[in-house]
């Protein structure tokens, strides 16, 4: 693994800016890989046995996604919304895994590792970079069972909506009254009030100029033909 | 696990704990023993300490007893030159000095270590002069049982940078004094300060080599720094000349002598014209005329570190400040108050 000041940086970048999530996100990385034993989990032979939940959608998990190369969609990164500055490493091949969780008291603490810097971002910035893991974080032993269909690799299984059609893959369906649906026909869903639409510019395709472009060229007609309902 | 059983069921157990007797103004301490079999006598000796249930302990695989954990508390606490006794007494340690010197307080650790749930750790200010055996800290788990693995990373944290208290031996220094003022040099007046600064740095087992005496004449002030140097001295006290008439001249003289680090200034009243310096890694500390007046001064409270191998930057001199106020007390209780006790 690179050296923390090294995965810091390229992490900020990727993420957008350094704030002290980052430093405890890549700390956190760090950690979690040593525990289960990955020295380079972005290298090829390594990333296939890692698996990562992250806890939060705060910086950290950007910089726990940075650091361990762990993917939405290689189902190597899985999102539990929790609101809790955690995340657990899981190394598939021997199944071992640890929850590392950051310490609320580290916030407090910076004060007192950093006391020369009056101003808070800064000061965390600084605390976070000397504080020890012990004061950092707390680490737990967990057991995850993992179902198969929540593995890397290909789907495992597709089912149709038996109200919508829609295919769901993987074991994302609800069942009711012994009929799989999906979860949006199932009501437990993050949206409302769904209504098929049209939009402007329907037949663009890649390798044609952008919408916005042809618009400038041909004035608005596409628009007038086709408004947003 | 713990399990409450009534005291008059508890003949033939163990205790699980000890227990504590207070009599005011006559006694604090264990009465009874963790470990102690109860028997028919001690019942009505229990009682009249308010017990009338005791705990019966089951420890699962996880779980410590609290004698137990505060062994590995003193363990991550104590760094070099403090000793422990394993015999906790009431689920508690205390941490003594092993010699006579200066206690340090790693703070940071400190508070890290007393932010995790259920232990806890009293030391003494840092940078407090402590005679050999003298408790400095003393530590605790809170709980009869608790889970192993917060002890465990109590103590790693109190063992971050080798311990939370550490004792380390004042240098037992050979100090060079130069005294300057024309006022003093002719004879017009006579030295007071000579006196103090022997005094001062002999009670800390130093050794004044050599006195010298110069005009505020920088020429002449830098040829004594040289002379006390070249004669093998290991620290240099110089007085007056540190404030901010054109005669005074010490600071400058100091920089003509060879002064690598020079900081000027020190969050402390009194003493805010006090001045560190070195002269290949000699250290040489400036003392400005207030430490004729005041029994106690910025000098009491970088000394001791100086002799017990701190390096003295701006930085340690910027932390005085808070707490670096004397109360100038008609009768001065130092080290017994608050001045030089908020780093």
């Amino acid at each position: 693994m690179q050296l923390f000041e090294v995965l810091l940086e390229s992490s900020a970048k990727a993420h957008g800016h350094l704030c002290p999530g980052q430093i405890v996100g890549v700390r956190m990385a760090m950690l979690g890989c040593r525990l289960i034993g990955l020295t380079e989990p972005t290298r090829r032979d390594q990333i296939k046995k890692l698996i990562v939940y992250v806890e939060m959608d705060r910086c950290t998990a950007d910089a726990v996604a940075h650091v361990t190369g762990v993917k939405l969609g290689r189902r190597s990164l899985k999102f539990v919304d929790y609101g809790i500055m955690a995340a657990t490493f899981m190394n598939l091949e021997t199944g071992k895994a640890y929850r590392v969780i950051s310490t609320e008291e580290a916030r407090d603490l910076a004060s007192v590792y950093a006391p020369e810097i009056a101003e808070k971002g800064p000061r965390q910035l600084a605390a976070y970079k000397r504080m020890p893991d012990s004061v950092l974080f707390r680490v737990q032993k967990v057991r995850v069972n993992i179902d198969e269909c929540d593995l890397p690799g290909p789907t495992r299984r597709k089912i149709v909506c038996s109200n919508c059609g829609q295919v769901i893959r993987d074991k994302r369906e609800s069942m009711i009254e012994d009929r799989p649906v999906c979860r949006p026909c199932s009501g437990a869903c993050y949206f409302n009030h769904a209504r098929e639409v049209s939009w402007p510019d329907m037949n663009w395709s890649p390798g044609e100029q952008t919408p916005a472009n042809r618009t400038n060229r041909d004035g608005d007609a596409g628009n007038r033909r086709f408004a947003i309902q | 696990m713990l399990k409450k059983i009534k005291v008059e069921d508890a003949i033939g157990t163990r205790l699980a704990h000890d227990i504590t007797e207070i009599r005011p103004g006559e006694f604090k301490g264990p009465a009874f023993r963790q470990g102690h079999e109860v028997c028919n006598d001690d019942i009505c000796h229990l009682q009249k300490l308010g017990k009338n249930h005791l705990y019966l302990i089951d420890l699962a695989d996880d779980e410590i007893h609290e004698n137990q954990a505060a062994t590995i508390l003193a363990q991550g606490l104590g760094g070099e030159g403090v000793r422990w006794e394993d015999n906790p007494k009431e689920g508690k340690i205390g941490l003594h000095a092993a010699m006579d010197g200066l206690l340090s307080v790693d703070a940071a650790a400190l508070a890290a270590f007393n932010m995790v749930d259920e232990v806890m750790c009293a030391t003494l200010h840092s940078h407090t002069l402590v005679k050999k055996g003298e408790l400095v800290a003393a530590t605790r788990a809170i709980p009869l049982v608790m889970k192993r693995a917060p002890v465990e990373r109590a103590a790693a944290i109190a063992s971050q940078h080798g311990g939370v208290v550490s004792v380390k031996a004042l240098k037992k220094a050979k100090v060079g004094l130069v005294v300057t003022g024309s006022e003093v040099f002719h004879g017009l007046i006579e030295d007071k300060f000579a006196p103090i600064l022997g005094g001062k740095v002999t009670d800390l087992g130093c050794v004044v080599t050599g006195i010298s005496f110069a005009p505020d004449d920088e020429t002449l002030i830098t040829a004594a720094i040289r002379s006390h140097i070249d004669s093998g001295c290991d620290l240099l006290l110089l007085s007056g000349g540190m404030s901010v008439d054109p005669d005074d001249v010490t600071r400058k003289a100091i920089h003509m002598a060879g002064a690598q680090e020079m900081h000027y200034g020190a969050a402390a009243l009194p003493g805010a014209m006090f001045l560190v310096a070195a002269i290949n890694g000699i250290p040489l500390l400036g003392v400005p005329a207030c430490g004729l007046h005041h029994r106690i001064t910025v000098l009491d409270l970088v000394l001791p570190r100086i002799l017990a191998g701190e390096t003295i930057t701006k930085k340690e001199l910027a932390f005085i400040g808070h707490g670096g106020l004397c109360m100038d007390c008609p009768e001065c209780s130092y080290p017994h108050c608050p001045f030089g006790k908020g780093m």
